[in-house]
């Protein structure tokens, strides 16, 4: 269509103006629609299932409406989208459920900086945004003007040969896979929430949708489902956020405003500094850490002893007639005790640092308007806390950055431009979208931190609100609210937030509807949906185009690949459903480890490659797996698990110059660089070639 | 294309360059020398504490200035290239 002039080019742009514009229409008269039936009395057991449906539902008639077999459609979407859907469609397929789901609650827990074994807080938000920097100037227009498909066929048409291409896959196949099976996890989180059915089925749930939309559709209908998402997530995101600043300082306008609620906040971070009581729970907490201390002095005789009293307080139940309740919860207390040394060892460590952690003022939460913790002047300890805290902040902050410009399924979003030019400005377009949200994300965390100082705490324990049982009953590790010292009264630090709860909690603590409720839990399904459809593409465009058909030469049509895609697609889909229904480990580490892995892998061989023609086929394989196995290296080697099981010497010792293992791009994007420089340097370039082709 | 022909990249001009070299700059100031001195802006200014307003909001802002002036930069640039390349070919012609 774009290609018939500029008339029908404008015409075509207003057809999907239109198109949009009705669909926000749609979306807010639903939502009306909805608050108008909860307020006649449609039970909140209906509101959930209902959103969930219809999102799933809006995803897979988007895909059924586009569906194709061609292979211009199926990759990149025919590439004629405009530079503002693209952006759009960027933005919903960059907004994972880790930055719509964890963000808010991230900035909660982390404050500026986080701690200095936690890095975090605002440089997830500078780093997801300042990222576009890269890509726009370094990447995405360079790649859109070689016409290609996906990233591993840059490495073939730029260095030849197959092991840059057959690398390059297999590491788009990692980072996304790490990252997909994130999302998945995010989507069985948020429809076991929505429907009250279990984790795993809720993952089922959502993937039908995902599969239904990029099976059917590929690109061209993930498109268009990313830009309907995106409207879902904005307006999911910027109601309680706005909602909540209107009731805290009198206007919708939160980003403007919430200054005045950062110095207020400092001030009450004060005051519960000095409250008593917040120190009564602090000594709480260290007397429980002191006791787990004590029993791992000697763990063997501290289990039989405590295996003895829960059998002796089941006798004594048993002896005074107790009510059964009491008596099966002792059982199952006795029944959960640690089978043997080893596994009361783990526990109760992670138990005695868990309380150690709690027992800090402010609950171990930073102060939350103060870059880095500690203090330059202060003790030696407080002064190596600041260099830490600061030092990982920006090493986390540089490698979302460029693992930005290096996630596969971020860069084939700009293969569908329909010009080098509108590469381009689909990049701004898409910052635009996404700033819209991210400048967002902190002012909900100073919020929502705001609210539970202000009203939560110094509540009594017997009127907390509804929302924090149901929550509590969802998942103990999300939200616990615990009376430690005895006083009836909620304290700061006796309040436990996990990261992915805070944001979807929100519209209940600021007292929203229950309709708000479902409408976000609909924007993180909608930001898991999209972004997991992306990565699947990704993986099955890199297993199938780029390793199965580069490998031979196999005679086959372009349709038959397609529909090859499409089943690798489905059984991608199934494996990383299978590992989210494991429940690896929290949504935020897990998201940022992949970003380390692609900055690695990808960044420092891409630049090159574009920038400097001296690179060699040879180096960007040693750029490439010397980069991808130096942060694979770092990371591994802090995994409990890989701790205990591999001798001492097969791992890096301790951290290097203290950098969390999450940013351990830190190191793989500079031993990329400069492995592809030295062995590039080495293997000299071929005789020009290039010439000798333009004579023939 | 046939395997193991590498395809160079097109020589970059020099005038793009430094408009990335530039505006890359800009970039670390904003994020990287900002964040490291953020302990030292703590005061308050319009009611904001301006280290924190700083990285919640003022980076993203800066960057999409940045990314749209690279927009309007390279397009302009490449209108003045094809002119001179309609110019030459008229001469030549």
């Amino acid at each position: 269509m774009a290609d018939k002039g500029p008339a029908s080019e404008r015409a075509y742009l207003w057809r999907l103006h239109r198109i949009l514009g009705l669909y926000v229409l749609g979306v807010l008269g639903f939502l009306a629609l909805m608050a108008w039936a909860e307020q006649r009395g449609l039970s909140r057991h209906w509101i959930g299932p209902i959103f969930l449906f219809i999102m799933v539902m809006v995803c897979a008639g988007i895909g059924v409406y586009g569906r194709t077999t061609d292979a211009e459609e199926y990759y990149v979407a025919g590439r004629r989208i405009p530079p503002m859907y693209n952006g759009m469609a960027a933005a919903a397929d960059w907004m994972s459920a880790a930055s719509f789901i964890s963000l808010g609650g991230a900035l909660y827990l982390q404050g500026f900086s986080g701690t200095p074994g936690q890095p975090g807080g605002l440089a997830y938000v500078l780093g997801w945004t300042g990222g576009f920097v890269l890509v726009a100037m370094l990447i995405a227009p360079h790649l859109r003007a070689m016409n290609l498909y996906t990233i591993p066929d840059f490495f073939q048409v730029r260095f030849g040969g197959r092991w840059p291409r057959v690398i390059a896959a297999l590491a788009a196949v990692l980072c996304s896979f790490t990252y997909v099976v994130a999302q998945i996890y995010g989507v069985g989180l948020i429809a076991s929430r929505l429907t009250g059915v279990q984790f795993e089925i809720g993952i089922m749930l959502g993937l039908g949708g995902v599969l239904l939309c990029s099976f059917l559709g590929g690109m061209r209908a993930i498109t268009w489902t990313q830009v309907a998402q995106y409207v879902v997530m904005l307006l999911a995101f910027l109601i309680p956020v706005s909602w909540l600043a209107y009731q805290q300082l009198g206007t919708p306008l939160a980003t403007l405003v919430y200054g005045k609620q950062v110095s207020q906040i400092e001030r009450m971070e004060e005051q519960l500094l000095l409250s008593e009581t917040e120190h009564q729970v602090v000594r709480a907490y260290l007397q429980r850490g002191m006791e787990y201390e004590r029993r791992l002095l000697d763990v063997g005789a501290a289990l039989a002893r405590e295996r003895e009293a829960a059998r002796e307080r089941i006798h004594q139940l048993r002896a005074s007639n107790a009510d059964v309740g009491l008596i099966v919860a002792a059982s199952r207390e006795l029944a959960s005790m640690p089978r043997d040394e080893a596994q009361a060892r783990e526990r109760w460590t992670r138990e005695m640092v868990e309380n150690y952690e709690r027992a800090r003022p402010l609950g171990g939460l930073p102060r939350h308007s103060q870059a880095f913790v500690g203090d330059p002047d202060g003790t030696p300890k407080e002064r190596e806390d600041f260099q830490d805290t600061r030092r990982n902040f920006l090493a986390l902050m540089f490698c979302l950055m460029v693992g930005t410009a290096g996630l596969p399924h971020l860069l084939t979003r700009y293969y569908t431009a329909p010009s080098v030019a509108g590469a381009r400005a689909s990049v701004a377009w898409s910052l635009f979208f996404i700033a819209l949200l991210y400048v967002s994300a902190p002012a909900l965390a100073v919020l929502v931190k705001y609210e539970v100082m202000h009203n939560l705490v110094g509540s009594h324990f017997d009127q907390l609100p509804n929302w924090i049982a149901q929550w509590a009953r969802v998942d103990a590790a999300l939200l616990s609210v615990e009376d430690v010292n005895g006083d009836g009264i909620v304290q700061f630090g006796e309040i436990r937030l996990g990261a992915d709860l805070i944001m979807l909690a929100t519209p209940e603590l600021g007292g929203l509807p229950y309709v708000i409720s479902g409408l976000v839990a609909a924007g993180g399904l909608a930001a898991a949906l999209s972004t997991a459809d992306g990565l699947l593409l990704t993986i099955s465009n890199a297993l199938v185009r780029d390793l199965y058909f580069q490998e031979k030469t196999r005679h086959t049509s372009p349709e038959q690949r397609v529909i090859l895609t499409k089943f690798a697609l489905l059984a991608v889909a199934l494996a990383a459903a299978f590992v989210a229904a494991l429940k690896p480990s929290d949504i935020l580490p897990l998201v940022s480890a992949s970003f380390s892995l692609a900055a690695s892998a990808f960044v420092p061989v891409m630049v090159l490659g574009i920038f400097w023609r001296g690179t060699t086929r040879k180096g960007a394989v040693a750029g490439m797996l010397v980069g991808l196995a130096v942060a694979l290296y770092y990371i591994l080697s802090h995994v409990p698990a890989l701790r205990t099981a591999l001798p001492p010497w097969m791992l890096a010792r301790g951290l290097w110059f203290g950098i969390q293992p999450i940013s351990a791009g830190v190191f793989g994007v500079p031993a990329g660089f400069l492995a592809a420089l030295l062995v590039s340097r080495i293997t000299r370039p071929p005789p020009p070639q290039p010439a000798i082709r333009l004579e023939m | 294309m046939p395997p193991g022909a590498p395809f160079a990249p097109d020589l970059h001009d020099a005038r793009h360059l430094w408009l990335k070299a530039g505006l890359l700059l800009a970039w670390a100031l904003v994020t990287f020398v900002a964040c490291f001195f953020a302990r030292d802006l703590q005061m308050l200014v319009a009611g904001w504490p301006l280290g924190y307003w700083m990285a919640a909001q003022g980076a993203v802002l800066f960057f999409m200035v940045i990314v749209v002036a690279y927009c309007v930069a390279m397009s302009r640039f490449e209108r003045q290239e094809a002119a001179q390349a309609a110019s030459v070919r008229a001469g030549g012609g």
